[in-house]
């Protein structure tokens, strides 16, 4: 067993030198470009494959939509965000937005699971269940659920079948966990210095355009939330003057401005002008420094 | 008199803490108050001194009680729930809310309960009245075993939000209301220090608001009027030739009313106190476009009035 965990480690400490397929899970069509696309798009670029499963089908986000437009649209311009980022294909899962508290949690992750076994990634983004104040509850199933199939992924007792078609358990060496910036104590460090996923920040500007770019492809979405805003507004007796009229241009502006704040964010304290905060836990996760030393 | 050791970090870190920002009211006419329990908006790590406030400032407001409270009491599962209504219209009507809608999700047996139908209750009650401020439970509370507790905070998690899409429950819409999403809320939780749940603004409360605050938690005798807890704190002082001269002729049911409201004012001034006032409350606070970090600060800069 001891053998195991170090091969698994080294195996791991390969796979941070150099990644080869990246596996994105997200609950829904915007959060993993807001979070992680810059980053993702970064490690496309340096010769990364990479896959997003998505699972829900964004049916309830839209203006004037029935979920049913709704969740067509969304499909098709999921598919173009994830194009802009360089992501090869994109897995729906289709469960429908908002619901996942009713889904099995261990059916979840198994679809998860078998998708890890099938591509094999070196890297997993996934939403950061323990981020706290962050509103689409799809988010945190998502993330447990994808931290849970990442385990059952690597153990071969888990699905036995899958093994019997070709599917061997497979670990995934680094991951990052993404959520928007709003809780409080995300750059706080966890309590130990290792063993446990520790705040990053990884520079995005070489690949903010890209990011950008399918933020944008996002358009029923972006829609809405531009309709909303405005929405809340007049109802208050106010008005965002970029928005008295709502057209393409007006939304995409806002769209910039949404990234190049987020952005902004994820840079503050850093010596980056743009960049993306997660959770990571990469070789330091599996195998303390002083260790890795030794055997070298 | 030796200060003890332990209090002496505890000191240092609320001095290095400081003061919390005092928060005014947000905007708005209607303030709506989702909790799990007949009395968790008055207990001291409740919200009675602020929703005095808001009936104060002429605020619209309503109670939704989830459970039944059949547990709270000994009086037997079914006379429990008939008191504990009873006493929570009275705290509500001490606090100047206009209404109590109680749900009588069984009592302490919400864990089991599919999440989606009590988030499709409070999206409804949510559409009816269109609250501009909720104050409930912090979803994101650590440390709270209690599963009611725990079920209505995340409910409530989506049901503020998912109540202002038209896609979510069209069929309300039969009945001509329209979606809302709640732009204020106020977020509590029972262990309300440490890593669990971390205030971000304090409230400050006058006297009067404190006062009807503690007649509204004293108002729930059916599960606080605990004669037994102030006869062992009563006997544990004689063994040791002491009494609590407050208390003194009165029966056990009156002491241990009188020892909830003495916690309920110690409490009120402990959180004053820590903010720079006499009187205060302290809360997890999210603002009308805090789920949009991106845009909140260019909304807050670019925004005029009509």
């Amino acid at each position: 067993m001891r053998t195991l965990f170090l091969a698994l480690c080294l195996a791991a400490g390969a796979a941070a030198a150099d990644p080869k397929v990246v596996l994105v899970i997200t609950a829904d069509a915007s959060d993993f470009v807001h979070c992680a696309g810059g980053t993702i798009a970064t490690m496309v670029e340096r010769g990364a494959a990479a896959h997003l499963i998505r699972v829900t089908n964004d049916e309830k986000d839209s203006w004037r939509l029935s979920p049913e437009e709704t969740a067509r649209r969304v499909r098709e311009e999921v598919e173009q965000a994830a194009r802009a980022l360089g992501i090869e294909k994109v897995h729906h899962l289709g469960y429908r937005a908002g619901e996942l508290a009713s889904v099995s949690p261990t059916e979840l992750r198994d679809r998860i699971a078998f998708y890890v076994r099938l591509l094999k990634p070196d890297v997993m983004f996934l939403p950061n269940p323990y981020a706290e104040y962050v509103e689409v509850l799809d988010r945190y199933y998502t993330g447990s659920a994808a931290e849970e199939a990442r385990r059952a992924a690597s153990l071969a007792n888990y699905q036995p079948p899958f093994a019997q078609v070709g599917l061997e358990p497979h670990f995934v060496p680094e991951l990052y966990h993404y959520a928007a910036p709003v809780d409080p104590r995300r750059r706080e460090p966890e309590s130990t210095a290792t063993f446990v996923p520790q705040p990053v920040t990884r520079d995005i500007a070489a690949a903010f355009d890209r990011k950008l770019r399918a933020a944008l492809a996002l358009r029923t979405i972006n829609y809405s939330l531009a309709m909303r805003i405005r929405q809340r507004l007049e109802e208050t007796g106010r008005r965002l003057p970029l928005l008295d009229t709502v057209d393409d241009a007006a939304v995409a502006k806002l769209v910039e401005i949404n990234l190049r704040r987020l952005a902004a964010i994820g840079a503050e304290k850093t010596a980056f002008q743009l960049a993306e905060e997660f959770h990571y836990a990469g070789l330091d996760y599996q195998i303390p420094q002083k260790y890795r030393g030794a055997s070298q | 008199m030796r200060f003890p050791a332990l209090l002496i970090p505890l000191a240092a870190a609320i001095l290095a803490a400081g003061p919390l920002p005092l928060k005014d009211l947000p905007p708005g006419k209607v303030m709506m108050v989702i909790q799990p329990h007949h009395d968790d908006h008055t207990t001291d790590y409740g919200m009675g001194g602020l929703i005095a406030k808001f009936t104060d400032a002429g605020y619209e407001s309503y109670f939704v009680r989830a459970s039944n409270d059949e547990k709270d009491g000994a009086h037997g599962y079914g006379h429990n729930d008939l008191i504990n209504e009873r006493e929570s219209k009275a705290a509500i009507a001490i606090l100047g809310m206009r209404d109590l809608y109680s749900l009588s999700w069984r009592n302490d047996y919400m864990d089991p309960i599919p999440l989606q139908e009590l988030r499709a209750q409070l999206i409804f009650l949510i559409r009816k009245h269109r609250p501009d401020v909720v104050l409930t439970h912090d979803p994101w509370g650590h440390y709270d075993r209690n599963p009611d507790h725990r079920k209505v905070a995340r409910a409530m998690g989506d049901a503020y939000w998912l109540a202002g899409l038209e896609n979510v429950h069209p069929e309300h819409f039969e009945l001509g209301v329209r979606p809302h999403r709640v732009p204020y809320l106020f977020y509590k939780a029972r262990v309300d220090y440490g890593k669990g749940h971390e205030p971000n603004v304090a409230v400050e409360l006058s006297e009067s608001q404190v006062r009807r605050k503690m007649r509204a938690y004293s108002t729930h005798r059916n599960v606080y009027a605990s004669p037994a807890m102030a006869r062992a704190v009563r006997e544990q002082l004689a063994k040791e030739g002491l009494e609590l001269p407050g208390l003194r002729g009165l029966t056990d049911e009156a002491a241990a009313v009188e020892m909830e409201e003495w916690h309920m004012d110690w409490i009120s001034r402990k959180r004053g106190r820590e903010n720079g006032v006499r009187y205060a409350e302290v809360y997890y606070f999210v603002d009308e476009f805090d789920h949009l970090p991106g845009l909140k600060e260019y909304l807050r800069q670019h925004t005029v009035k009509k």
